[in-house]
């Protein structure tokens, strides 16, 4: 197979990934051949951003473990050269070029020492522009990495897949998280519909008329973006309402 | 108003047809710097304005706003003949793919500084409405690498037709953009705006009156 058809294969699996970590394993997987076997992407918190809200904005992460808690723990993002270098200017940088801008800043010399212990020494990163045109930062590490401008271009490429992917799938999360909840009356409605007792019936379980039993089921629908009754009972089942 | 015209639908439109070229003048000979395409009468006019070339139009308040235009992949086009070291291997072809060319937006109709622009988002949504009422579900496009995460963010399905290039100051990568209801739906959605853009020309003659 040649390299390229490579690409295609890995990009592939990328938009097929259902899940965050899922894309962040595969993305791996093409990165580590160069050496760097450690990524992070995500958008860059204000400067002062709680150190609660910072986790909000990774995207993918493949850090080594512990090293993101660190690292928000100890708030290094507003001093990490690789930041710093970002917010200066777009495209793509070594984090050598960042590092050397970096040098008269103790803080930040103290990021690059604290990610060599977890052997984080060498990589590269640059930005993506989301459709608001708001920056996504990628960056890709390891302990030592060696690579052609060529084979640069390419991580580059098949990241912003990930990215991409990651994107699809965090909005899909919020996209579910924005649903208002079930009510109770709601919940047991749809139990009883589920196993396939008409709204009468359901009236008459519960104790209600035929009309508020109806109207039950009608708001669960649409709280669930369901299409039909059979529709809402599958996505009740899916979120966990009722089993 | 979104228009899809062909070539000589825009010819008979003397005025619309002259800005549209002047746009593509002003955009890739003066803005990009494509000095192949440059001419001494500011209008930019290739061999791909032929008959069965479709030009995509969003007209605001009787003005070109913003611009493309899509052309047949079953004959000669920028990919097979112009830019041929964009793709590796067999480019696709066939009935059911345009290649989108020339994507311009107005530098008035322009907002911030990376984010696309409402004019942007209606040349999208209506060339995906444009394909899928007539059975064409991807579009080939040359464009900077940013654009592929801006797909994804629209629910295109995106394939890569080759490496990266630079031309210029620019980076190009080919890449083929597969859409379907859903990606309709995406698109109107970030648009905010859900009723169809595609207006029909023998409705419409009325907005190009007005342009003339």
């Amino acid at each position: 197979m040649n390299q390229f058809d490579e690409t295609l294969n890995y990009i592939d699996r990328i938009q097929k990934a259902p899940t965050t970590e899922q894309v962040c394993l595969e993305l791996l997987s093409v990165t580590e051949k160069f050496g760097l076997n450690a990524l992070l992407a995500g958008t860059v918190p204000d400067p002062n951003t709680p150190l609660a809200e910072q986790k909000k904005h990774v995207l993918l992460c493949g850090w080594p473990v512990g090293w993101l808690d660190r690292y928000v723990q100890k708030n290094y993002v507003d001093r990490d050269p690789v930041v710093v270098r970002m917010k200066k200017s777009p495209g793509s940088f070594k984090w050598g070029e960042a590092n050397e801008l970096s040098k008269s800043d103790p803080v930040s010399q103290e990021v690059i020492g604290d990610a060599g212990c977890y052997d984080l020494r060498d990589g590269f990163a640059f930005p993506l522009y989301t459709l608001d045109g708001t920056p996504v930062v990628v960056s890709l590490g390891g302990p030592a990495f060696e690579s052609s401008e060529e084979n640069l271009s390419m991580i580059a490429l098949v990241s912003t897949y990930a990215v991409g992917r990651g994107l699809q799938l965090s909005q899909k999360c919020r996209a579910n998280d924005k649903r208002k909840a079930l009510t109770e009356r709601e919940t047991e409605c749809l139990r009883w519909a589920a196993v396939g007792k008409s709204e009468w019936e359901i009236s008459q379980i519960l104790g209600i008329s035929e009309h508020t039993s109806e109207k039950h089921l009608l708001n669960a629908k649409a709280k669930l973006g369901a299409a039909n009754r059979v529709h809402a009972v599958a996505e009740a089942i899916r979120l966990g309402y009722i089993s | 108003m979104f228009y899809a015209l062909t070539t000589s639908q825009l010819m008979s439109q003397t005025r619309l047809w002259r800005s549209v070229h002047e746009l593509r003048h002003q955009i890739f000979v003066e803005e990009m710097g494509w000095q192949d395409l440059a001419r001494s009468d500011g209008l930019e006019i290739d061999e791909f304005d032929h008959d069965e070339a479709i030009h995509h139009l969003v007209v605001r308040n009787g003005e070109l706003a913003g611009y493309q235009r899509m052309l047949p992949t079953t004959r000669p086009h920028l990919l097979t003949h112009v830019l041929t070291d964009l793709y590796e291997g067999v480019s696709p072809t066939g009935p059911d793919i345009y290649e989108l060319t020339r994507y311009a937006v107005a530098p008035a109709y322009r907002d911030g500084r990376r984010g696309v622009s409402t004019v942007g988002t209606e040349l999208i949504a209506g060339f995906v409405e444009w394909g899928l009422a007539i059975g064409v579900d991807k579009v080939i496009i040359e464009f900077e690498p940013m654009w592929v995460l801006r797909a994804l963010q629209l629910h295109f399905l995106a394939t890569p037709l080759g490496y990266q290039r630079t031309y210029g100051r620019q980076q190009v990568v080919a890449t083929m953009l597969q859409f379907n209801r859903e990606t309709l739906e995406t698109v109107r959605r970030r648009r905010n705006h859900f009723q169809p853009v595609l207006t029909h020309l023998a409705s419409e003659e009325n907005e190009f009156r007005l342009a003339s």
